[in-house]
């Protein structure tokens, strides 16, 4: 299938992580697909473009006038009945907000991919996840890749979440700007009959429709203090709360599912690397994980009991899967690539410690913040990352957040 | 039901009393020019100099004349609207004219009989004659009659203020588009009055939504675009407001226009944020009283004139752009039905000046008279443009009047002086004067406005 | 038993245009008319030009079929209200049906009084108030060559111009010392009776019929003043009495006529009355009277018909006003309101303007600068406007010298202005 950058292997290009997202976009075959170019981003909505101008996607493409438009397209086409995708990041996000804050709130199944990005002020065009951060308790799933391949099937899996009918909510597909919107690996691209299988028909708007053929009126006024407003409102909200829990259930059934068509497995909510017979823990979310993964396999072999957690599915929040690979260890490092200003710590970090609320026993845990607008996280950070999470087992307390590149 | 009648209306402001009607009326129906014979009286007004006042059958629905009459001789054809009167059968008791409070079936003594104006089948001569415009044959009941049969869309009892322009507009607009459509009301009046409703009690009867403020446009060319995919043909209306148009809902809008999205977007101009306590827009006009631009003090209302919407859309060469007025239904439903088709193609853009009664501070019952003096002075021109065809005036106002005629109609332009006043007439100038120029390039029509 | 929503008494004036009321907000709820006469509407008012032969019974419908088939009204003619069972709201008809009804409207109209005349129940007369009468009338012309008129009011008048018109020779005699009380004074009733004079009738006025005989064919009646007069016609148009036999002993009050309110109800529920048979409220002495006049009918019938179905338009009746257009011998005379000051207290304003050679006769009663009442011969105002005038009390302050010169066009200025 494809034409370019083959490798030797059938079905398997060398591409980016951009690129990959472009090819999870043609094989999930949307309907629409509205794009505003904004780095990192960019060069994944060219390649979407390009494809859809070859033939390779058969979608409009609405190259339209900003991210808020952008989003508002996909709303329109959505609730016509379409599936849609768009990616965006940064900036652009934060113009798009005001429709992105109301996408779950229509329980409209759009998929959308965060080319991770950091700023906004002090200005940086470079990697860094406070955009995705920032988007927490806006009701979309969010869920975190590590590598090129994995951004490539999540995407698609995406699709399959969102639409299904105990979720009906939008999809945030993450990847990190930088390191895998640019770094380039082989991918294996999944069989388009197969990707039909898996996706099934589209089912966007079988719960609230523009249709002549349906006629209903869409978000109408709801709550206020008159007779039912106050529970209508609550109703709406505790059944988008539901749905979010759905989604834990559902998204490792997806996982489930892809691993048994297509043989390839990832942790749906939590991945436990090495944590089986570890005394301690870190925790990591995104690209960072891989180097965070060989940073453990060094220190095994110093003779460190250490593993890794890495958040895949950080919305909704896997609570029990974090809490039973808490349960494994007795100290704890938590690496975020972005800030809580508030909390003075990372995000991850902040979140982390309603988890360890559900532990027997508490665990020492350090705030550690790193890779920031671009900065890398090496080997070396995480080696630093390991000792002193390690040193808090022998009661050497690290205050934190520690600034990994501080002194770069 | 019933059906609506053409008649002929009586603007007395333009009256100068030459009395052509009433010689053409008497020519007309009893071959001499006496006026004696004439079925219409222009009488001079005591109240005030040069001013005069019209005696005139009105072809009342109800007409008591008829049902006066003890001898079948005077009926009401609920065809034409006519009441006409049967010389064979009347028996000259004047019982008729007892009924009449206009004067308008009179005893001729020169013929010996009554008379009645029974408006020359259609094609009244009074009106012809008229050198001033005083009179005119007003045929928008034919809209009554063409489309008061089709389903009104929305529910009875909407939520809007006394007199609101704006709902008589989405009654019409609606009605006439037909249910196979998708509806955005942004945040706005319109959407205010319930047409999306509440949670379980919707007021329309057609797929409507709420956009944001910001992304009208946006949202339905989306809709669109999937249903033209799928090769359903839906049309998409946008009823909006000023504010959701010319300010936060401009960009989206713009782009809409730019990309060539077919939609009918309306803009129902009323001339600020009147759903939410009556805030300046872009679109609110020099001078005005808002709640944000207050007059005290300092301030005397708005300080900048309205960004001009209808000719910034027209810069976009969008496929339809047109302005209209409610006060002129037939000229608002041949523009509906050009931009509709126009839609089809492309952007489709109608700016509807709709003044509030309650933001604006007019009684109600007077909003279509401010409607239709905002025409007469040119504070509002009647207009449309095709990227084709250019720009060319849908209803011309040759002899335009002060623009304090338009302005005295509003609270909102009580505290005016004179020389916000100066500045008011002098940006009418220049927009017609504007408008003309564009014309003349565009459409190479001579065809201009005073 | 029958049963309908609106059962309606009468066909004429007051029925039909109450008819009007009903049917422009209710076209659905069944409607029935039910009348004396076995015709189809006509109008009293259109009789004595039958009677003259200007015109034909057959002219001068109201309403046809067509209109009753098209307006959903059950139209039963030739059978009037025998009984009224106002508990049970049911009414029995001449032809034995019983109807139940929701809302039942009397306009059955007025029948001529026949006053008490020593020996005229035993002398052949016409009379003048239904079709039967007047096409009776206009046959029994053609032998005729002489006609008595007894009465000077409306009816007596028209029908005696049709007589004469026809080639009869006639007599009136009026007992009051005018013809037409009530409408003209004095002045111009007698400018009225000296056209009929010019045109051949012989008047009697202030005369009285005190006794009258059948003579062969004809009659002979003899008068106060003692004088007889023999005629081959006795016409007798002294006045017209509600037609309500059919609400004796039951429970509708009644005075002269039906007593109503000012939306035309009856002291019973669902119970109206309208037109001649009515009385109701006079617009000047605010005392209720019985009208008699064409305008007042129709007016009252509309607003019966109003109230009926609720309409929320309604106008409450603001009362009777004389009116009266009489047109004879090719003149025309209009009054409208209080023609005669004598009948009204100090302190009016009269503007009186007569040319007895041209036949003009113009009288304007001015009072607290509202207009009270216009009246004249030839003058040409518009009575519907000056109607309008009266009873909205128009203040007539600024504009009183214009009116009293020129009431015509000063009276469409107003209006105009008023209208818009
Ligand atoms: C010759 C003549 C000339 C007139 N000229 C004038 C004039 O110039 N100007 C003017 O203003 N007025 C004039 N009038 C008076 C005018 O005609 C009446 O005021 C008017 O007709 C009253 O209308 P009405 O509907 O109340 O009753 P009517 O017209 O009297 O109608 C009564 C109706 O009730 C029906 N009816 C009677 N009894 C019953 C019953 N028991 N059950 C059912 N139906 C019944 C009758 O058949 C008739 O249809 C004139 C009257 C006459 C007779």
């Amino acid at each position: 299938m494809p034409d370019t950058a083959l490798t030797n292997e059938p079905n398997s290009i060398v591409c980016d992580g951009n690129e990959a997202a472009a090819w999870a976009v043609s094989l999930a075959k949307p309907d629409m697909v509205a794009v505003y170019p904004i780095t990192p981003q960019s060069s994944l909505v060219e390649y979407v473009s390009q494809f859809i101008a070859d033939g390779k996607i058969d979608a409009d493409l609405m190259d339209v006038e900003g991210e808020h438009s952008v989003m508002s397209v996909l709303h329109g086409a959505c609730l016509a009945g379409a599936r849609t995708y768009t990616a965006t990041c940064g900036p652009g996000l934060y113009y798009m907000f005001e429709p992105y804050v109301r996408t779950p709130g229509m329980r409209l199944p759009i998929v959308m991919s965060v080319v991770t990005r950091d700023g906004l002020t002090p200005q940086s065009v470079w990697g860094g996840q406070q955009d995705a951060m920032m988007l927490r308790e806006t009701g979309w799933i969010q869920i975190y890749c590590e590598s090129v391949q994995e951004v490539l099937d999540s995407l698609i899996m995406a699709f399959r979440i969102a639409e299904h009918r105990d979720v009906m909510l939008p999809v945030n597909i993450c990847h990190d700007g930088n390191y895998l919107s640019y770094g380039v690996t082989k991918v294996i691209l999944p069989e388009q009959e197969m990707v039909d299988d898996f996706l099934g028909e589209k089912d966007t708007n079988w719960h609230v429709a523009l249709d002549p053929d349906r006629p209903m009126s869409v978000d109408p006024l709801t709550g206020g203090e008159g007779p039912g407003g106050p529970s209508t409102f609550v109703r709406y909200r505790k059944s988008h709360c539901a749905g979010m829990q759905n989604a834990l259930r559902v998204i490792t059934e997806t996982h489930d599912e892809w691993e048994r068509m297509f043989g390839r497995s990832y942790a749906p909510l939590v991945e436990e690397y090495r944590l089986d017979d570890a005394d301690y823990a870190i925790i990591t979310i995104g690209s960072m994980s891989g180097a965070g993964k060989d940073a453990v396999d060094v220190a095994r072999e110093q003779g460190e009991k250490v593993g890794l957690i890495r958040i895949k599915t950080f919305r909704p929040f896997p609570m029990a899967a974090l809490t039973s690979a808490l349960a494994k260890v007795k100290a704890i490092g938590v690496v975020d690539r972005s800030v809580s200003f508030a909390w003075n710590c990372g995000p991850v970090y902040q979140e982390i410690q309603a988890v360890l609320y559900q532990l027997e026993e508490r665990l020492p845990a350090i705030s550690f913040i790193g890779g920031l607008a671009g900065a890398d996280i090496t080997g070396e950070h995480f080696a630093r990352v390991i000792e002193s999470t390690g040193k808090q087992l022998a009661g050497e307390m690290t205050e934190g957040p520690v600034w990994l590149n501080e002194n770069e | 039901m019933g059906i609506g009648h053409n008649t002929i209306a009586f603007h007395q402001d333009k009256c100068d009393g030459c009395g052509d009607c009433m010689t053409v009326c008497a020519e007309a129906k009893s071959g001499t020019t006496d006026t004696q014979h004439s079925r219409l009286k222009i009488v001079p007004s005591v109240a005030a100099n040069d001013s005069f006042e019209l005696a005139m059958c009105r072809q009342c629905g109800d007409p008591k004349c008829v049902l006066n009459c003890p001898s079948g001789s005077l009926t009401k054809d609920h065809e034409t609207g006519v009441v006409p009167w049967d010389q064979e059968k009347c028996v000259d008791c004047l019982l008729c004219t007892v009924g009449c409070a206009y004067g308008g079936i009179t005893y001729n003594a020169a013929a010996g009989h009554v008379m009645k104006c029974d408006m020359c089948d259609g094609d009244p001569a009074c009106v012809k004659s008229c050198p001033t415009g005083a009179l005119e044959y007003n045929k928008s009941a034919e809209i009554y009659n063409n489309y008061g049969e089709l389903e009104d869309l929305f529910v009875p009892g909407l939520a809007a203020c006394q007199g609101c322009n704006s709902e008589l507009l989405i009654r019409h607009t609606m009605r006439k588009i037909g249910s196979n459509v998708v509806v955005a009301t942004p945040p706005g009046c319109i959407a205010g009055m319930g047409t999306v409703g509440f949670n379980g009690k919707t007021g329309s009867k057609i797929p409507v939504f709420h956009p944001l403020l910001t992304n009208t446009a946006s949202m339905l060319a989306g809709a669109k675009r999937y249903y033209n995919r799928i090769g359903r043909d839906v049309t998409m209306v946008a009823l909006a407001g000023d504010g959701g148009t010319v300010d936060a809902g401009f960009q989206s809008l713009s782009g809409a226009a730019e990309r060539g999205e077919q939609m009918l977007y309306i803009c129902v101009d009323n001339e600020g944020y009147m759903n939410t306590g009556m805030q300046r827009s872009g679109s609110t006009s020099f001078g005005s009283w808002t709640s944000t631009t207050p007059v005290g003090e300092t301030l005397r209302g708005k300080t900048q004139d309205a960004k001009n919407m209808p000719v910034i859309m027209m810069m976009h060469n969008c496929e339809y752009v047109a302005t209209a007025s409610l006060a002129f239904m037939d000229d608002y439903y041949e523009k509906l039905d050009k931009a509709t088709a126009a839609a089809e193609r492309g952007l489709a853009y109608l700016h509807v000046y709709s003044p509030c009664p309650t933001g604006w501070r007019i009684p109600p019952e007077s909003t279509n008279e401010v409607c239709r003096k905002a025409v007469e002075t040119n504070f509002a021109t009647l207009w449309e443009f095709t990227p084709d065809e250019g720009l060319r005036f849908t209803r011309p106002v040759d002899n335009p009047l002060p623009v304090e005629q338009y302005l005295n109609l509003s609270g909102k332009y009580r505290h005016l002086d004179d020389e916000q006043l100066t500045h008011i007439q002098n940006s009418v100038k220049r927009k017609v004067a504007f408008l003309n120029g564009f014309m003349l390039a565009t459409s190479g029509s001579e065809a201009q406005m005073q | 038993m029958e049963q309908t929503k609106y059962l309606i008494a009468g066909s004429s004036h007051a029925a039909l245009s109450a008819l009007n009321s009903i049917r422009l907000l209710d076209q659905e709820g069944s409607l029935t008319l039910v009348t004396k006469d076995d015709r189809l509407p006509y109008s009293p008012t259109v009789l004595p030009y039958v009677v003259s032969g200007q015109s034909k019974p057959e002219k001068v419908q109201l309403r046809d079929e067509a209109f009753f088939t098209k307006n959903n009204v059950n139209f039963i003619s030739g059978s009037g209200l025998e009984a009224l069972d106002a508990d049970h709201n049911t009414v029995t008809l001449q032809n034995g049906q019983e109807w139940q009804y929701e809302k039942l409207l009397l306009a059955t109209g007025a029948s001529p009084t026949i006053p008490p005349v020593t020996g005229l129940a035993d002398t052949s007369y016409h009379v003048l108030r239904t079709m039967d009468d007047a096409v009776n009338l206009n046959a029994a012309l053609a032998g005729a060559e002489t006609a008595v008129v007894l009465g000077g009011g409306l009816i007596g008048m028209h029908a005696a111009e049709n007589l004469i018109k026809a080639g009869v020779q006639v007599t009136i005699v009026e007992m009051c010392p005018q013809v037409l009380p009530g409408y003209f004074d004095p002045q111009a009733a007698k400018i009225i009776e000296q056209t009929f004079v010019e045109n051949g009738v012989i008047m009697r006025i202030g005369d009285t019929v005190v006794g009258a005989a059948q003579d062969g064919e004809g009659s002979k009646v003899s008068l106060d003043s003692g004088d007889e007069i023999s005629a081959d016609l006795l016409l007798v148009c002294t006045g017209v009495a509600p037609a309500i036999s059919y609400l004796e002993g039951g429970p509708v009050e009644t005075d002269q006529g039906i007593l109503v309110d000012d939306r035309m109800a009856t002291n019973i529920d669902n119970i109206w009355a309208a037109g001649d048979v009515a009385q109701a409220l006079n617009f000047y002495s605010g005392e209720k009277s019985v009208g008699g006049i064409l305008p007042a009918a129709v007016e009252q019938g509309r607003i019966a018909g109003m109230a009926m179905i609720d309409d929320p338009a309604i106008n409450l009746y603001p009362g009777g006003v004389p009116l009266n257009t009489y047109e004879f011998f090719g003149n025309q005379a209009i009054s409208v309101g209080i023609s005669d000051e004598n009948a009204l207290p100090e302190g009016v304003e009269v503007s009186l303007n007569v040319n007895e050679e041209e036949m003009f006769y113009q009288k304007i009663i001015i009072g607290e600068g509202r207009l009270i009442g216009i009246s004249g011969i030839n003058t040409n105002f518009d009575p519907g406007i000056m109607w309008q005038l009266v009873l909205r009390r128009t203040d007539l302050a600024a504009v009183k010298d214009e009116f009293l010169r020129n009431p015509v066009d000063t009276g469409r200025d107003l209006m105009s202005r008023i209208w818009r």
